[in-house]
């Protein structure tokens, strides 16, 4: 009790001494008192009750004493509110100063006090300041504006704030140029449509003469400024491009990176023919290469960054291979990064340098980088096929060294060798069974187990060595135990006589002894396809596989094309869009580079490099995956978009699928631009595939705008077709396509274009199972050769997995829903209004179709020919409603209601339907329109 | 309530703190009021709870990403909501530590906690409400009103501090290299004795492969200079006259120096410099990095250390390793503060060894896996030889792969292996009262290893 009494007296003391010294009359005394308050602030300590005695000290002519007095303000005005406005006085005051170092700190410290009350108080005194004849008062004016917006946005527009920032770009001072600039740039993030940084060519012009005087920092803001601008062609594109360059040699990193991506965005409106263009790849090499040079912490953002250029634009960098070789001395997650970009970087022509590098790293001390630099001898030997074998002998080495974590690693990439040449390295098989007993990861051991049963017939004792992993069933990791059950099937289906006892072993193990549900589905599809029909059983389980793809870890195309436009800020960092982890992705918009913003004229496009950024092309999974799935080689893709994948539960998913690919198509060029999208999308939106603009760009503006489409006989035009599987994703076969509905037929147009240098033959196509059910009427019909550069066309439907002598390739495209609108679409009356009385509300939803300027008549007609057939109209007070039937070629009937009110050109569309018409519904009439429109 | 809006600016800080490695709170500044000064703890939590194998320099809790450095012992923070470029975040907190630096003279715990209230006041100059404003020592001195508290009353004589160029400082009229380390702001009251140093410093990286050849030779280097000067006067540099930059010029004879690639402070005026090669600059006080500059796989002269290894396993199962190692520099010239590690077989649990004169030493790095044999002087044209006897009774099926490479780490004083010169150093108008001028030159091993 007096111990506690004590301290609280000791605690009051303190404040108690403070506050004497605060009202000291001597200004040394004073100025100490108030450090030491701020040093008590800084370690955490409350001394808000000294907030009246430090701001009496306020008004005092010594510098060094108010600005201490104003940091002090600073921190505590929020928690007083009512006694901040006493200093309100000092600091009106105090912005009429003679000194302009009074009149700046004053209107700084006036913006980070965050009272509304002492806001009223700030207009006067900042719009002097904005006008004031120090730069350095204007400059610090500059912010205080985007402090003010930040409090109370509404003040700053009615007060006109706005307009003398935006004056301020064209000051004579390059330094309140910056700040109005950045604060510009702010503010205008807060109002995504707002014109507030009007760039044309004027502002860009005057922003890249205040580039060459300002200061470092400010260059940053202007840089980032430009970055956001798209040039009207080529040739401005160039001359801006020839004035940043200079930035490039700077040496602040952040000023030479916020260069290269402003140099990266502009560089894809250049014809790639134009001499300039070489000469800037050639320009951009050195920048990139010095970063290396810097403390580690710079080498890693630096090398982050370098990833991703290298995955846009190999050629930057494919002469400097060098540069990327480890040092002892990096810290390890710069070695990590290093050696991922050297691989990127591999090519037949370094690869020798490569591997010798490699394999030195693969006798280092530090376990993970080993583990890795062993990983990236196998990616090299899959990557550069030439390689291979010198990549299996080096990995043959590795294993000689008994090394626990060498060999199991080296055993899993040689798995992955083997899936990429079959039937080559099958010698080294002896070696690595030698091994067997030092595998203790699951990863190794199921690589083991897969060889050991993929190669069963050329191993004597293959048998006994699957059965000696059976022993211990029970204990293996779900990997492993998927794997060795395969493995023996595989192998009772190669030499059924011994392995008998073994499969039925296994069997049973995996059906009746295990609760994993994998495993055990698993385990009872083979039993029943060995009991039902060998044969059948042989052709699915030692099925041919896909081979491999060669890059593994690619960023897929359009989240790479985001990245790129994020060159240099954290988003490049993480390697994901700034709206996955910054707050609230309000007005963040979905950069893209320039070249791919224009819908499908750049189809037909001969350079498989533009070509890449229209499609979407499904990223083929990692061999992990397609090794765990051996059997179950369902195709499904990666990428959350194109038909809803098989596994979602129940309906209501898969027509959520539909019906954010629906909205993309709709929205076209402007998805990022609306809020409400960017967080439909959820956690991936950069995966969208570019080619909805294709099919769907222009949508309804171009629809409407052509007025002359109305009761256009249906099937007249044809869509044009988007690139779905760019050549460069596909050893040079490229496919785009285009679905259309032709005489109740649903019909998915290709034209095939192979642009390798060798013949292709042996087509073939395959649909992954979709939610309609949707499958090939005949097989894909390619009698001649498809000789290099030329292209055919057959007629054909629908998607996913075409293969041909080469290898098979897979994407996804996507389908107007409106192609599922059969013909007998069209309901009875009565029906019509006992189904829409009986539909639970639940089933309803409402959505806007905006910028619609036709009659409800003409919308009807149009809708019509995409079969949407109006069953009945009414008018309400000058809205004409449209009751309409549609069904969907499964059978389901959706209804819906069409408001139409003259001279309002958004039209409200209600909807309701069996099952899951609300959400089918939307899309539907968008495409109908769409469709129509085309 | 702020708001938040997700921000696009690349230069948007949102906090700026300053941690000494037991994380006590030195500075802690808060430009936005996005988050609350709770974070400095989550950093410190997050900072110290990371493995060896994560990038630490850009971490995240919930929005807000924080970028660190280390320097001077303290970790100095920024945190942002937006996304924001860590390149700018970590070139700012280097500059601002330089800052530091400059203003209070040295950089650790107890001049940061002695001089909060400057810092503070730098911090609010250095940056408005989460931009950038400006880093230049020559600009800020208009606005800084605090003066530094020293800790130690600067001393030319006190060479307690010897470190980088202080090796040799008693045979050589070399300044120690604490002679620099003193606060700018002091040659105020210091009775405007001035005093300059520029310094060359390189850093090489080298690979020599198991055959001998060259496989990568690389030199990173930096011309700084550190100024204390009551007034600020031009200043001109002169380079070699034959220092050339670009792989494609063309070499005639004599001593040319040539690099790849170069850049320059952007206070630097190069008018003089085609011509002449002379860098012209106002410096500003305190520490700045005039010129940067690397050159890759051509060096002018032989790389300076050749190592000649001969492993084998005698009879009872021990490894021998018999190491010659050769000093190409010239006979003038000497690398001092040698460290030759080699790493060993997995399993070896002593060494003895044989070593051919006293004032070398050498011990086996359980931990590392590797001996470390020092070699304190190590003059040009010599060789060196070492026999280590590598106890490892259950050594592995392929030890010798096991060896190596060889990684030295060495100085190399007075000494730079492009060869740049500085030819003169000039200041106008000549400084009233005495100056002092030095300059100092020094490689580093960055990265040298030789292969075996």
């Amino acid at each position: 009790m007096t111990d506690s009494k004590y301290f609280t007296t000791t605690k009051k003391g303190e404040i108690f001494e403070l506050k004497a010294e605060l009202n000291s009359d001597k200004k040394e005394k004073k100025k100490e008192a108030v450090k030491k308050v701020i040093a008590s602030m800084t370690v955490g300590k409350d001394v808000s009750a000294l907030f009246p005695d430090v701001v009496n000290c306020m008004q005092t002519d010594n510098l060094e004493l108010k600005k201490l007095v104003y940091l002090y303000l600073m921190n505590y005005a929020k928690s007083q509110p009512d006694m901040a406005i006493m200093a309100v006085n000092t600091f009106v005051k105090d912005c009429e100063d003679p000194n302009p170092l009074i009149r700046a700190l004053a209107v700084r410290t006036m913006g980070c006090i965050r009272v509304d009350k002492i806001t009223e108080y700030l207009c006067e005194p900042l719009r002097k300041c904005l006008k004031d004849e120090d730069p350095y008062v204007r400059k610090t004016a500059a912010v205080c504006v985007a402090k003010l917006h930040d409090i109370n946005a509404q003040l700053v527009e009615d007060q006109g704030f706005l307009d003398t920032l935006k004056d301020l770009i064209s000051d004579s001072n390059p330094m309140v140029v910056a700040n109005a600039v950045a604060a510009l740039s702010e503010i205008a993030e807060s109002h995504p449509n707002s014109n507030l940084l009007d760039l044309n060519p004027q502002t860009i012009n005057k922003l890249l003469t205040a580039l060459n005087e300002c200061t470092e920092w400010g260059q940053i803001f202007i840089l980032d400024c430009l970055a956001n601008y798209t040039p009207r062609d080529d040739r401005e594109s160039q001359s801006i491009c020839e004035r940043v360059t200079p930035r490039l040699s700077h040496a602040n990193s952040a000023v030479v990176l916020s260069a290269v991506k402003v140099l990266m965005k502009f560089m894809e409106m250049l014809p790639k023919d134009l001499d300039y263009y070489g000469t800037l790849l050639k320009k951009l090499a050195p920048p990139l290469v010095t970063l290396l040079s810097a403390e580690p912490e710079l080498q890693y953002v630096a090398l982050r960054n370098i990833n991703l250029i290298v995955q846009r634009r190999p050629e930057i960098l494919k002469h400097e291979m060098k540069v990327f070789f480890v040092k002892y001395n990096d810290p390890i997650y710069v070695k990590l990064e290093k050696l991922d970009i050297m691989i990127r970087l591999a090519s037949q022509a370094n690869i020798a340098q490569v591997l010798a590098e490699l394999k030195e790293y693969a006798t280092e001390v530090d376990v993970d980088f080993v583990r890795k630099a062993v990983r990236a001898i196998g990616r090299c030997a899959i990557k550069v096929e030439q390689s291979a074998e010198r990549c299996v002998s080096t990995l043959l080495d590795l294993i000689q060294t008994k090394v626990n974590y060498v060999v199991q690693e080296a055993i899993v990439v040689i798995k992955d060798i083997f899936r990429k040449y079959p039937n080559k390295y099958e010698s080294v098989i002896a070696t690595l069974c030698e091994n067997l007993d030092s595998l203790d990861e699951p990863e190794a051991r199921a690589a083991m187990i897969w060889i050991v049963g993929e190669y069963a017939e050329r191993i004597d004792n293959a048998d006994e060595l699957l059965e000696s992993f059976l022993e211990g069933f029970h204990d293996e990791s779900t990997q492993v135990q998927l794997q060795l059950l395969t493995a023996i099937v595989k192998l009772f289906l190669k030499k059924p006589t011994e392995t008998q006892e073994l499969v039925q072993q296994v069997l049973s193990l995996a059906t009746q002894d295990s609760d994993n549900p994998d495993l055990r589905d698993r385990g009872y599809i083979y039993w029943r396809l060995l009991s039902t029909d060998p044969v059948a059983a042989k052709e699915v389980v030692l099925a041919e596989k896909p081979l491999i793809s060669e890059e593994t870890d690619l960023i897929e195309p359009t989240l790479l094309e985001e990245l790129i436009c994020h060159i240099g800020t954290l988003a490049s960092v993480y390697h994901k869009p700034p709206s996955a982890f910054v707050e609230g992705s309000r007005g963040v918009q979905h950069k893209r580079l320039p070249g791919s913003a224009g819908s499908g004229e750049s189809v037909e496009s001969p350079d498989p490099g533009a070509a890449a950024t229209e499609t979407p092309p499904a990223v083929i999974p990692s061999q992990g995956d397609l090794l765990g799935d051996l059997l179950n080689l369902d195709l499904t893709p990666t990428t959350t978009t194109g038909p809803p994948p098989p596994t979602t539960s129940g309906m209501q998913m898969g027509a959520m699928d539909l019906l954010s690919g629906g909205l993309d198509s709709l929205l076209g060029g402007d998805i990022g631009g609306n809020p409400a999208m960017g967080a439909a999308f959820g956690a991936a939106p950069a995966t969208m595939p570019a080619s909805f603009n294709a099919p769907g760009s222009g949508g309804l503006d171009d629809l409407f705008d052509l007025g002359g489409g109305v009761g256009m006989p249906m099937g007249a035009l044809n869509p044009p077709k988007a690139v779905w599987l760019p050549a460069m994703k596909a050893k040079g076969l490229e496919i785009s396509g285009v679905f259309v509905r032709r005489a109740g037929v649903i019909q998915m147009e290709m034209t095939l274009t192979n642009k390798a240098m060798s013949v292709m033959t042996d087509f073939a196509i395959q649909f992954n199972r979709n939610s309609f059910g949707l499958a090939p009427a005949g097989p894909l019909q390619i009698l001649t050769p498809l000789s290099p550069n030329q292209s055919i066309e057959p007629l054909n439907n629908l998607q996913v997995a075409v293969k041909n002598n080469i290898d098979v390739f897979y994407f996804s495209c996507q389908y107007p829903i409106s192609m599922l609108f059969v013909e007998d679409g069209k309901m009875e009356r009565q029906v019509f209004l006992a189904t829409w009385k009986d539909i639970p509300n639940d089933n309803e939803s409402q959505f806007q179709i905006k910028d619609c300027h036709l009659n409800s008549d003409a919308a009807s007609n149009k809708l019509q020919s995409s079969n949407i057939f109006t069953i009945a109209k009414r008018t309400v007070e000058g809205q004409d409603m449209l009751y309409q039937s549609m069904k969907l070629t499964n059978g389901i009937w959706v209804l819906a209601e069409l408001r139409v009110q003259a001279g309002n050109p958004n039209y409200t569309v209600s909807s309701v339907a069996l099952a899951i018409g609300p959400i089918i519904n939307q899309n539907g009439f968008e495409n109908g329109f769409t469709n129509q429109a085309l | 309530m702020t708001k938040h809006f997700a921000s696009t600016i690349a230069a948007m800080i949102s906090q700026v703190f300053i941690l000494s490695s037991q994380g006590d709170h030195l500075i802690y500044k808060d430009f936005r009021g996005e988050a609350g000064s709770d974070v400095v703890g989550v950093f410190y939590e997050k900072v110290t709870a990371l493995t060896g194998d994560q990038p630490p320099v850009v971490m995240n809790h919930g929005d807000l990403h924080f970028v660190h450095v280390r320097q001077g012992g303290l970790y100095w923070v920024a945190t942002t909501t937006a996304d924001s470029s860590p390149f700018t975040l970590i070139e700012f907190l280097n500059r601002l530590a330089a800052l530091v630096k400059d203003y209070c003279g040295s950089l650790c715990e107890k001049s940061v906690q002695m001089n909060f209230a400057l810092i503070y006041e730098l911090l609010d100059e250095v940056v408005d409400y989460g931009y950038i404003q400006t880093t230049s020592s020559d600009v800020l001195k208009n606005f800084i009103q605090t003066e530094a508290v020293c800790s130690k009353p600067f001393s030319l004589f006190d060479l307690s501090n010897v470190g980088l160029f202080g090796a040799e400082t008693q045979q050589s009229k070399v300044a120690p290299s604490s002679a620099a380390t003193r606060p700018v702001q002091s040659s105020r009251e210091q009775g405007g004795k001035s005093e300059i140093f520029v310094d060359v410093i390189e850093r090489m990286s080298v690979v020599i492969g198991s055959n001998g050849v060259v496989m990568k030779a690389d030199v990173e280097g930096e011309i700084r200079v550190k100024c204390f000067m009551p007034s600020c006067s031009e200043m001109r540099i002169g380079l070699n006259e034959e220092f050339s930059i670009g792989k494609s010029q063309i070499r005639g004879y004599g001593a040319a120096v040539r690099v790849d690639e170069c850049s320059f402070h952007q206070a630097v005026r190069l008018d003089e410099f085609s011509s002449s090669r002379i860098l012209r600059l106002c410096p500003s006080p305190g520490e700045q990095t005039v010129m940067q500059y690397q050159l890759s796989d051509e060096l002018p002269s032989a790389p300076p250390f050749r190592l000649y290894p001969t492993i084998e396993r005698d009879s009872g199962g021990r490894l021998l390793m018999y190491l010659k190692l050769r000093c190409d520099l010239l006979p003038r010239s000497a690398a001092i503060n040698v460290c030759v590690t080699i790493p060993v077989p997995r399993g070896s649990v002593s060494v003895s060894q044989e070593l051919s004169s006293p004032d070398q030493s050498a011990e086996l790095k359980l931990q590392s896996r590797a001996i470390e044999w020092r070699i304190p002087r190590f003059p040009g044209g010599t060789q060196l030889s070492a026999l280590f006897k590598l106890e490892a009774p259950a050594l592995g099926p392929a030890p010798l792969m096991e060896v190596g490479p060889v990684v030295l780490a060495f100085e190399l004083p007075h000494l730079t292996v492009t060869g740049l010169q500085i030819r003169f150093l000039r200041l106008s108008p000549v400084q009233p009262g005495p100056s002092q001028r030095w300059i100092r030159y020094v490689t580093h091993s960055d990265s040298y290893v030789i292969r075996v």
